[in-house]
Formats: structure tokens, C-alpha cells, sequence
């Protein structure tokens, strides 16, 4: 038996070569399945990983506050997510005194505050519309683990200049053959001089965290000076003494900022692992529904492979009477047909993988997504891949090994 | 000893009104190396009773004996293991399997016996060898001429040493060149002892054989027993052609005389009844002995 299925997997190979477009519109199916599959399993892993690699970058004890009711400890975690944005633009809850409140507290080593101000920005005659300016003090850095690639960052209290420091797609971006330090540009009026640049940020897909690699920071002083009717909070940068202190430091910022307002729950407090619990079930949610998705299209693929596996039952009815009179048992001929469907299929199976790793380096080298392959979502492909080729090339097998011989000889 | 027992076999065809006779009540006995020419009009039946004797269809009355051994009550398998061990088919058509080489097309039914790869093609290149057809091992089937297409299959009908051959019009697609080599082959084999059914349509292939069945609408209506090399009886009446015997033929066998037919130039010889008798009763004594 062996040794005929060496045989039959030759025979079955001769025959995808000798057909290629039949053969490959016949693994379509299988390989688009196969393919998302893989790629969206291992982007979740790669996001995953991305998450918590950010997360020890910016350590974990880092704590956000952020206006907006959210209560991240639902169990719906994709609904609690969507609140975070929503949280964003209702960002007039949170101001400096919030900031005072929280800096108060036994342990907490710094509270950092963080207003967005929008605006153009002007370098020489070029106006750019869409960098977001962030006003925060000098104790930025030491609270995001970030140092500067050169230059040094503004002090919170040299009023002599306005210094900016850029980050590093803003500061390629503004002055792509120069380099940034010590030019200026102005915003809302105001003359700005380049004093610093950060080191890039590892910065994760998914991720409630702006992307700091394309902002520009300038003294909290200067942007309330700028905007000095509201200077909206759009979150405060938490970092507590001790590792051990951040649940305790967590439940004192609640309730102290929740008696300064007035009992109202209009912001919320989280932490780096909240935020992480958030990505895990948004990422859960997204891959069921791929996977769906997936599993419908290697439906539609076996459903093409048992097509095509008919047609050439019928095609090659003469051949199924000759082998028939020349001695193959039934089960012998159901052997032949179901290793030529499980050969398609797994050959489809591989196809995609193959689609996949490709999609992956796409991915990588076009976005900062950084997916992850693992051998064992390689392996569970191919396993699903061979069992398309068992569950939809038995039927047409049976078809074929129920042939009279006699019959099956005259067919033309 | 008969490896073929026939016993009042008939084969139906449809339903109700439109039911079909294709055999009536066919009796035959074939002895062990026999080699048996069928001869009939189209529709006569004789597809069917091959069909029947190798197994790939059931008679609907009667009883079929092979080797001994009722085949009434087999299930397929059984049938298929001995279509691939007892007997061996030579179709008009060649039937090749198109997409494989000569050489795996020969040795497809050791595959279906479970012989190792290495050792099927090592038998497969000795059959091959055989027919003179080694040094074409690797080419396709549509790249032989009939002939050597024909040859391919004769090897691949013999490669299990089957007992019995069934040749179903095996020269039909063929010039008479290729109908020779054919022939040669196939009486080859019957002297090694093969039993061989031959349907033909060509009186002049009636000479290899040993007897000579008649058939008209689904009955055997004729059968004569005929000596080696010569027409049957029936038809030395009706065929242009008739041989020259020397002992120098007799010695060099069927094929010098084959190939002597288009030179005759020798008026017709009459032959005598004491003559055709003495052959007769020769074949019958051989008979008798296997």
C-alpha cells in the first residue's frame, strides 16, 4: 500500500504540473484561507508581543490618566477600548490642578502632564498642518524611559527661549537633508528653536498611546501661554516610586481626584497591563472573525478541490476501467483519487504559507508592524490543509472506485 | 485439464421490453493452453463472453468455473485480485495509460500486487527486453507506433504470468506488419503454455489458433478444431491465399509461413482428409497431454 501511495503522490504531482492554471485556481481557494489564517495568527502574535516589549520599554508601573469615563475592568474588553478613543476628544475634564492632586500623593515619584495644542507649523516658508504639538514638562523623559539622540531637552524653567524637542519622524520630516538642532519654526505666533531630539520610540500597533515618534514637545509653560483659556489635559503620565506601590498609587489617584471632582467620574485611571488585557481581547476578537472568515474560504476551496476532483473522475473514466482490468481493487482506486485531492490541497496548504511569510515581510518592511511566524501556526496550516484534501477528495474517490469496469472501459 | 468451465451462461441486458440477449446459453470448455480464435459479426456477442471470462462483468444465468473454482460468489476485490493475477487483457485500443512512460505503464499491475518500486522496474525492463522494446523504456505512449503500442500492452498483460490471455480484436487498429509482429507474440506465448482467447475479424489470424469458435447473436453457432499454421476449415474454401507446406516450414514454424504468404506464386495444393485428419488427432493427443 506504501509503496503504491509514493506512486500516486508522483502521478498526482505529474498531473498538477502538466495542468498548472487548473491546479492553481483549483488551490485558490485553500491558499487564501490558509494564507489569512496564518497571517492574522501571527500578526495578533506579533502585535502581542510588540504590546508587551513597549509595555518593559516604558515600564510597568507607568500609570495614564485620561478624561472621559472608561472602566477598563468590564469584561468586554473591545467595548472598554472604544471608549478610550472616545475619552480623547472629551478633553476638557483634565487640567494642571489635577496634575497638583495627584503630584501630592505619598508615592507617586512624578505626574507629568500631557495638553495637545493644534495649529501650523511653519519652517522657512513650509507650512505643515497635521504635526500634533504636545505641551508637557522636562520631566517627560524620564517617565516615557526615553533619551535624547542629541541635543538636550528643554528645562521647565529657562523662559528665555522657547525650546522644542522633536521626535524623530517629526525631526525628518521638518529637515530631512539638515540636522534639526538649532533651527527654528514658528507656532501660533511664537518662535521656536530646535533644541533636542528623541531617540525613536518603540511604538506598538493597537496601542492607546500616541505615537510619540511624531509629535513635537515644547515647555507646558509656553503651551499654556499659547492656549491659556483651558489648556486641555489629554492625559497625565503617572510614575509611582516603587513597582510594588502602583495598585495602591492607582486607588489613591481615584479617589482623591474623584473628590476634587465633586464625585463625578469623568476620567479614568489605568495601568500598562489594562491597557495590555484591552489589546489581548480587541486581538481575540479580530482573529475569530478572520478565522471565520478563513475557515468559510477553505469551505469554498474544498468545495473546489471536490469540483475539480469530479471533472477528472469523469475525465478519466477510461483510465479507471483500465486500471480496474488490469487488477486495482477499489480501495486501491480510491487510494489514487484521494491522494491526488490530499496532494492539491497540502500543495495549496503550502502555497499560502509560502502567500503568508510573504504578506509578513510586506508588512514588516512596509509598516511597524512586526508579525510573528511560528512554526507550529506553519504546521496547524498544513494539518488543516491535508484534512480539506481528506474531507472533500473522499466523495469523488468513492465515485470513481464504484465505477463499473466495463463501463468505464467503453467511456470515450 | 479446462481452466475455463462455461455452463449454460447467459447475459441480459435492460429491462422488460427492452431487454437484450447479448449471450444464450453459451457452453464452452477451454482447456489449458489452448489458443482459441472467436469469430463473429459485430453484436455477436463475443465482447460480452470475454468480458465474462475476464472477469469484469457477471453473467446473469449460469455457471462459470475457473480453474475449478466457482467466481459466481466473489466480491469485487477478489475479482480484481485475480483480473491482476490470472489473466491478462489486450485491448484493440492499446488502452496505455496516456501520462505514463512505457516502462510504468508495464509494470502497473506489479504496483496493484504490491511489489517494491526498485523490483517492478527491473521485471518490467526484462518484459520489455523480451518484446524488443528495452531501448523505448522511457518514451510516452503517443511517441510508439501501433505496433510497438500493441507490444507495450501484450508486456503489460504478461507481466503477472497470467494463465490466461484475453486478446479483444488485439490487431484490429493495425497494418498487417504490425498485425505480424503482433501475432508472433502472441503465439509466442502460447507456446510457453498460456491459454489465449483471441477475438478477431481477420480469417487469416485463425492459423495461430488451436480452434475456431463461431458465434452469431449471442450463441457459439460453429467450432472447428484447427492445426497450427493452417486456416480454418471454412474458410480454405473462401480465401484467396493458400499456403505451401514444405518440411522446411514445418520446421521453421508459423512465422516463415506468414511471411511466405505474399510471395505465393505455387499453384493451390490440394490436401488430402487423411492429412487434415492425422493433424486433428495430433492436437487432440497434445491436448489430452497438458
Amino acid at each position: 500500500m506504501k509503496l503504491m501511495t509514493v506512486n500516486h503522490i508522483k502521478f498526482a504531482l505529474n498531473s498538477i504540473r502538466q495542468s498548472r492554471w487548473r491546479s492553481l485556481m483549483t488551490m485558490l481557494g485553500v491558499i487564501i484561507g490558509i494564507s489569512s489564517v496564518v497571517t492574522i495568527v501571527s500578526l495578533g502574535e506579533g502585535i502581542k508581543h510588540q504590546i508587551v516589549g513597549q509595555i518593559n520599554n516604558l515600564g510597568n508601573n507607568l500609570i495614564t490618566v485620561r478624561p472621559g469615563s472608561i472602566n477598563t475592568n468590564t469584561t468586554s474588553g473591545a467595548l472598554s477600548f472604544l471608549n478610550i478613543f472616545a475619552g480623547l476628544n472629551d478633553s476638557n475634564l483634565l487640567t494642571i490642578h489635577d496634575t497638583q492632586i495627584i503630584q501630592q500623593i505619598p508615592s507617586v515619584q512624578l505626574a507629568v502632564p500631557l495638553s495637545i495644542i493644534s495649529g501650523p507649523i511653519q519652517v522657512n516658508q513650509q507650512v505643515y498642518d497635521t504635526i500634533p504639538v504636545i505641551g508637557s514638562t522636562s520631566d517627560i523623559p524620564t517617565v516615557l524611559h526615553q533619551t535624547l539622540e542629541y541635543g538636550v531637552f528643554y528645562s521647565n524653567n529657562s523662559s528665555v527661549t522657547n525650546g522644542a524637542v522633536l521626535g524623530q519622524n517629526v525631526a525628518n520630516e521638518l529637515y530631512p537633508s539638515t540636522s534639526a538642532l538649532g533651527h527654528s519654526f514658528s507656532f501660533h505666533g511664537e518662535s521656536f528653536v530646535v533644541v533636542g531630539v528623541l531617540n525613536q520610540f518603540d511604538i506598538a500597533p493597537l496601542s492607546i498611546d500616541a505615537d510619540f515618534n511624531n509629535v513635537i514637545f515644547i515647555p507646558y509653560s509656553v503651551a499654556q501661554q499659547i492656549d491659556p483659556n483651558s489648556a486641555p489635559l489629554y492625559e497625565i503620565l503617572v510614575k509611582p516610586t516603587h513597582l510594588s506601590s502602583t495598585n495602591s498609587v492607582v486607588n489613591k489617584i481615584q479617589t482623591n481626584l474623584l473628590a476634587a471632582h465633586h464625585g463625578e467620574q469623568n476620567f479614568t485611571v489605568f495601568t500598562q497591563a489594562d491597557e495590555l488585557t484591552a489589546a489581548n481581547k480587541i486581538l481575540n476578537l479580530l482573529t475569530e472573525l478572520i478565522g471565520a472568515i478563513a475557515a468559510i474560504s477553505l469551505l469554498v476551496g474544498g468545495i473546489g478541490i471536490m469540483n475539480v476532483m469530479l471533472v477528472a473522475v469523469t475525465e478519466r473514466t477510461q483510465e479507471i476501467g483500465i486500471r480496474k482490468a488490469l487488477g486495482a481493487t477499489n480501495r486501491q482506486i480510491v487510494n489514487q483519487f484521494l491522494t491526488e485531492a490530499i496532494v492539491i490541497s497540502t500543495y495549496g496548504g503550502l502555497l499560502g504559507i509560502i502567500v503568508s511569510v510573504l504578506i509578513n515581510l510586506t508588512l514588516r518592511i512596509l509598516t511597524n508592524l512586526q508579525p510573528a511566524l511560528s512554526w507550529q501556526v506553519m504546521l496547524l496550516a498544513t494539518v488543516v490543509s491535508v484534512m480539506v484534501g481528506i474531507i472533500f477528495g473522499s466523495m469523488p474517490a468513492i465515485k470513481a472506485a464504484r465505477k463499473d469496469p466495463i463501463d468505464a472501459l467503453r467511456y470515450q | 485439464m479446462a481452466i475455463i468451465e462455461l455452463h449454460d451462461v447467459s447475459k441480459l441486458y435492460g429491462f422488460g421490453d427492452a431487454t437484450a440477449l447479448a449471450l444464450d446459453e453459451i457452453n464452452l470448455d477451454v482447456l489449458e493452453g489452448e489458443f482459441i480464435a472467436i469469430m463473429g459479426p459485430s453484436g455477436s456477442g463475443k465482447s460480452t463472453l470475454m468480458n465474462i471470462i475476464g472477469l469484469l462483468d457477471r453473467p446473469t444465468y449460469g455457471s462459470y468455473m475457473l480453474s475449478n473454482r466457482s467466481v459466481a460468489k466473489l466480491r469485487p476485490n477478489q475479482r480484481a485480485r485475480i483480473r491482476r493475477d490470472k489473466i491478462g487483457f489486450v485491448f484493440q485500443s492499446y488502452n496505455l495509460l496516456p501520462k505514463l512512460t512505457v516502462i510504468d505503464n508495464v509494470a502497473l499491475p506489479l504496483a496493484y500486487r504490491g511489489v517494491s518500486p526498485v523490483r517492478r522496474l527491473k521485471l518490467a525492463n526484462t518484459m520489455l527486453d523480451r518484446i524488443g522494446l528495452a531501448e523505448r523504456q522511457y518514451f510516452m505512449p503517443r511517441q510508439l507506433s501501433g505496433g510497438q503500442a500493441q507490444s507495450v500492452a501484450i508486456a503489460r498483460a504478461l507481466i503477472n504470468n497470467p494463465a490466461i490471455i484475453i486478446a479483444d480484436e488485439p490487431t484490429g487498429n493495425l497494418d498487417s506488419d504490425s498485425s505480424l509482429l503482433i501475432m508472433e507474440l502472441l503465439s509466442e506465448i502460447h507456446n510457453m503454455g498460456t491459454t489465449i482467447l483471441l477475438v478477431t475479424h481477420n480469417a487469416e489470424l485463425t492459423r495461430y489458433a488451436t480452434r475456431v469458435l463461431f458465434m452469431s447473436d449471442g450463441a457459439i453457432v460453429h467450432e472447428e478444431f484447427t492445426n497450427l499454421g493452417e486456416l480454418a476449415p471454412s474458410f480454405r474454401r473462401s480465401t484467396y491465399t493458400l499456403t505451401v507446406k514444405t518440411e522446411d516450414d514445418d520446421l521453421a514454424g508459423v512465422s516463415a509461413l506468414m511471411k511466405a504468404i505474399p510471395a505465393v506464386e505455387a499453384p493451390p495444393q490440394k490436401r488430402t482428409t487423411k492429412q487434415s485428419n492425422h493433424w486433428r488427432k495430433k492436437t487432440k493427443t497434445n491436448r489430452r497431454r497438458s
